[in-house]
């Protein structure tokens, strides 16, 4: 790579908690391999440095406030990619449980009667996804992140391939790791109707998957349900299982 | 021998033998193939392991090379060491065996060959009978042949049975001491087997009688009610002993330099498994998914391979949540929808009597090869000459195709335009997938990789004397170019040539010159139409589908061969022309596309029905394959 002029690459935290940026941190003894094929001009966690001139900007974190979507806006100017960079970036994660209740609401129950009025305290109705705002190129999703799908996705951008995310189930994953089924643990497992990349990381330990990934686009959630009920989990245990990382105003 | 004699030898094989020594033991409530420490941990009273012993010799993950992404590729890689691998109970013997007889048949698959080889498999009866398992009704609970030890546990006493050179090599170095059986341990390991035999839980008919009613049953409604409950998480396939179907993806190291071309486990019910690059899913609905899989278990394998692919071990009953992948319970189903007397579903589904392409070796590594000019035909296509950097000129056929790599982004089927004979070859490529894509942005001195010529191309010595009609649509033309010009350059043996060539409008027309020169000759017909012109375009031909030049050409149907390369969409539309000219089926070829990834008949992605158009295709003669729901009519 070299002889190429590296990509310069930079990362931004919105509503999150900065976890996925943590895992890039922890690359290790590969984050010098990733500093030999990008320049970062702008990482937060990890240096002290910042530039507004890059071509790829990593974005985490979930969009709650009118004065996030201006900065969002203004990344989104001056980057050539905008990939986002975990759950919340990607589907919002847990940060749109709020949308449940009005902002209204929200706010009183968090920050109590007395809310300062400045742009800072002003929300949105509801927290969006990063793509709900502007455009995205590329999905690394997770609550966190995997590092080698990282590496991958950055690596495909670098060379031209486009970045694709697994199109099948966590099953696929679990079931080549030779896991025992959660199911048969008596747990409930969201793994038939989320996207695999993890490596199937929570039913390696005998945990359910919690959909931290997003449902895969074209699921049978009529046949995920059907078996949820056939293992005994109620309807409300079923939204709130499904709402968690996926939340939906509509129901599933 | 003894129990403590049986224990002694395998403990001396795990401790002094170079090779890793596996075995199955104890996860929680189940049971796992699994390096093995000591004798103790080895578990033969199990009832099924949660993945078959098939994941030693075709790994859920394996490097299949390694490669530089400026070009050229090494084959990994590290000197497999062998392996022992204890306690296989009969059915996954022969799921081996199947498998072995697949991947080590035709186009053998180097990695699988060497890992089989230098593998022992020390077979164990069955002590006890998996909930789910079938295996008595399938003929699968016990093994005669296919193992080189095969041990009976007797509780006191442990009867050896020797199954191969192997085995008696193994037996020799490290059970000197063992005393020659006494005959009473082989009557009680027969008694045992017997006993074992009536318990089991689950039964179903004989898998020889599958194929009888899978003949019939094509539109039974078994496969709609119950896909409809399937959650497509392919845990059925997965865990399947003899599945076998496998991905392929290059992943770059992180520092850009290197990267490897990684195999993994596929399957057919996940829907991506037939997608091609232009989006096409030609298994779409889950109903085909769902009936693929049983079809290729009781009527493809067994046509193709002589075996039915299910040996009865209750691995997927277990693993499916929604309970439908039970072949017991289908099967069980179908037989009684026979009795009853149920309308049957006639569909022809005999396979094609065509011999499978034998690829040059090794089948998995690619020759490197330069590119040496790069044209742009038109807007959406470049024009790519090569040139083997060996020095060898690829030795194809007309019709056949590449298996192209760009390193670090994958591999894709690719076929060639130019006519056979050259130090250099052509090929076309529209942009439509990742390979595409960046061959797109690649200049003339740039390295990819090759591997073919692949599959069955036209036989143009059984054509001669006879009328051509070239039908061609879309980037069609490019794998019959490499036909016309064989044709044309050998004018005098064939009889009346016309060719008919239709794209979507005038500015994706291919290969303008050649097409000018065909126009000068008299003793061509050529004719060209677009679907539409949009206005301002410059166009004296015909405006209409491809269709629409059929009924206006004369050819004797007795002595015409048509050669009908297109879009998937076409097909159907052109041959019914053809039909009511009175062309025979048996006249017409046909070339077809999907989803390659290994082009040697292995990797499953590329079947029509139980046809593998990689080896066994891509030209086809309609006659043969006319009866394939899966061949013409997307979504049966």
């Amino acid at each position: 790579m070299s002889e190429k002029v590296k990509p310069k690459v930079a990362f931004f935290d919105f509503a999150s908690c900065e976890g996925c940026q943590l895992q890039i941190a922890n690359l290790e003894e590969k984050i010098l391999d990733l500093i030999d094929i990008v320049d970062v001009v702008s990482f937060r966690e990890v240096m002290k440095e910042h530039s507004d001139d890059y071509d790829i900007a990593f974005i985490e974190g979930s969009i709650e406030r009118p004065i996030d979507e201006e900065r969002l806006k203004d990344i989104r100017s001056k980057a050539k990619l905008v990939v986002a960079l975990g759950a919340c970036a990607c589907t919002g994660c847990v940060n749109k449980l709020r949308n449940q209740w009005t902002s209204e609401e929200a706010m009183k129950e968090v920050y109590g009667d007395d809310i300062p009025e400045n742009d800072f305290f002003r929300v949105f109705p509801e927290a969006k996804s990063v793509d709900e705002c502007v455009q995205v190129d590329a999905y690394i999703p997770g609550c966190p992140i995997d590092r080698s799908e990282f590496a991958r996705i950055v690596t495909d951008l670098i060379l031209g391939k486009k970045p694709r995310l697994p199109a099948y189930p966590v099953c696929v994953e679990c079931k080549k790791n030779e896991n025992i089924c959660v199911f048969e643990l008596g747990q409930f497992c969201l793994g038939p109707v989320t996207r695999a990349g993890c490596n199937s990381a929570c039913p390696n330990f005998k945990s359910g998957c919690e959909g931290c990934r997003g449902f895969l686009d074209d699921i049978d959630m009529q046949a995920q349900k059907d078996v949820l009920e056939e293992y005994g989990i109620t309807v409300d245990e079923m939204k709130d299982r499904f709402n968690m990382f996926n939340y939906k105003k509509e129901e599933y | 021998m003894t129990k403590e004699e049986w224990l002694r030898f395998v403990d001396k094989i795990i401790q002094e033998d170079s090779r890793e020594v596996v075995g199955v033991q104890a996860k929680m409530k189940k049971f796992v193939f699994a390096p093995l420490e000591s004798s103790a941990d080895l578990r033969l009273d199990y009832d099924v392991a949660v993945l078959p012993p098939k994941k030693y010799l075709l790994p859920q993950h394996e490097d299949l090379m390694r490669f530089s992404l400026k070009g050229g590729a090494e084959a990994d890689m590290s000197p497999a060491s062998g392996r022992i691998i204890f306690g296989v109970h009969p059915y996954d013997v022969i799921a081996i065996q199947q498998m072995d007889k697949v991947y080590l048949g035709k186009n053998p698959d180097d990695a699988y060959k060497k890992r089989r080889n230098e593998t022992v498999l020390v077979a164990s009866d069955i002590l006890s009978v998996q909930e789910r398992a079938f295996s008595a009704s399938m003929g699968t609970n016990t093994v005669k042949e296919g193992y080189d030890l095969l041990v009976t546990d007797l509780k006191d006493r442990v009867l050896l049975e020797i199954g191969s050179e192997k085995g008696k090599i193994l037996l020799e170095k490290y059970g000197k001491n063992i005393v020659d059986g006494e005959n009473s341990d082989a009557e009680a390991a027969n008694a045992l087997r017997k006993e074992i035999a009536s318990s089991f839980k689950t039964e179903t008919i004989h898998g020889d009688d599958w194929h009888g009613l899978l003949e019939k049953e094509y539109g039974h409604p078994v496969w709609q009610e119950e896909s409809e409950k399937c959650l497509e998480c392919g845990s059925c396939t997965l865990v399947c002993p003899t599945c076998y179907c496998y991905d392929v993806q290059d992943i770059a190291d992180l520092d850009m330099k290197e990267g490897a071309r990684k195999r993994t486990w596929d399957g057919c019910l996940l829907k991506a498994f037939t997608a091609v690059g232009s989006g096409e899913v030609f298994r779409d609905k889950k109903k085909d998914r769902y009936r693929h899989r049983f079809y290729r278990k009781g009527k493809y394998n067994p046509d193709r391979y002589g075996f039915t692919a299910c040996v009865g071990c209750g691995r997927c009953s277990t693993a499916c949540l929604p309970d439908i992948a039970d072949p017991a319970n289908v099967f069980t189903r179908l037989a009684s929808a026979d009795e009853e007397g149920e309308p049957e579903t006639n569909i022809d589904l005999t396979p094609p009597k065509v011999q499978e392409a034998e690829i040059d070796k090794p089948v998995l590594m690619p020759r490197s090869a330069t590119i040496v000019r790069i044209e742009e035909p038109t807007k959406c296509e470049k024009l790519y000459e090569l040139k083997m950097d060996d020095g060898k000129p690829l030795d194809y056929k007309p019709g056949q195709f590449v298996m192209v790599s760009v390193f670090g982004i994958g591999e894709a089927p690719i076929s060639i335009s130019s006519a056979p004979g050259g130090d250099t070859f052509e090929m076309v490529i529209r942009e439509v997938g990742d390979v595409t894509g960046k061959l797109a942005t690649m200049k003339p001195g740039d390295k990819i990789g090759i591997r073919g010529p692949m599959g069955n191309g036209f036989d143009a010595e059984s054509m001669k004397g006879k009328d051509i009609l070239f039908i061609a649509g879309g980037i069609g033309i490019v794998p019959m170019r490499s036909l016309i010009d064989t044709v044309l350059a050998n004018r005098k043996d064939f009889g009346e040539v016309h060719i008919l060539y239709g794209c979507k409008e005038p500015g994706e027309q291919l290969f303008k010159e050649a097409s000018d020169e065909w126009d000068e000759r008299d003793d061509v017909v050529h004719l060209l139409t677009v679907d539409k012109c949009p206005e301002g375009a410059c166009w004296e031909g015909n405006i209409g589908l491809i269709t629409t030049l059929i009924p206006n050409i004369d050819f004797n149907p007795e002595n015409t061969v048509a050669v009908v390369i297109g879009p998937p969409i076409m097909y159907m539309y052109v041959i019914k022309e053809l039909q009511k000219k009175d062309l025979p089926d048996g006249n017409i070829l046909v070339s077809l596309e999907r989803r390659m990834k290994c082009g040697i008949g292995k990797c499953g992605h590329c079947q029509i029905n139980g046809v593998y158009t990689c080896v066994e295709g891509p030209v086809f003669n309609y006659e043969d394959i006319k009866g394939l729901p899966e061949a013409f009519h997307m979504g049966w």
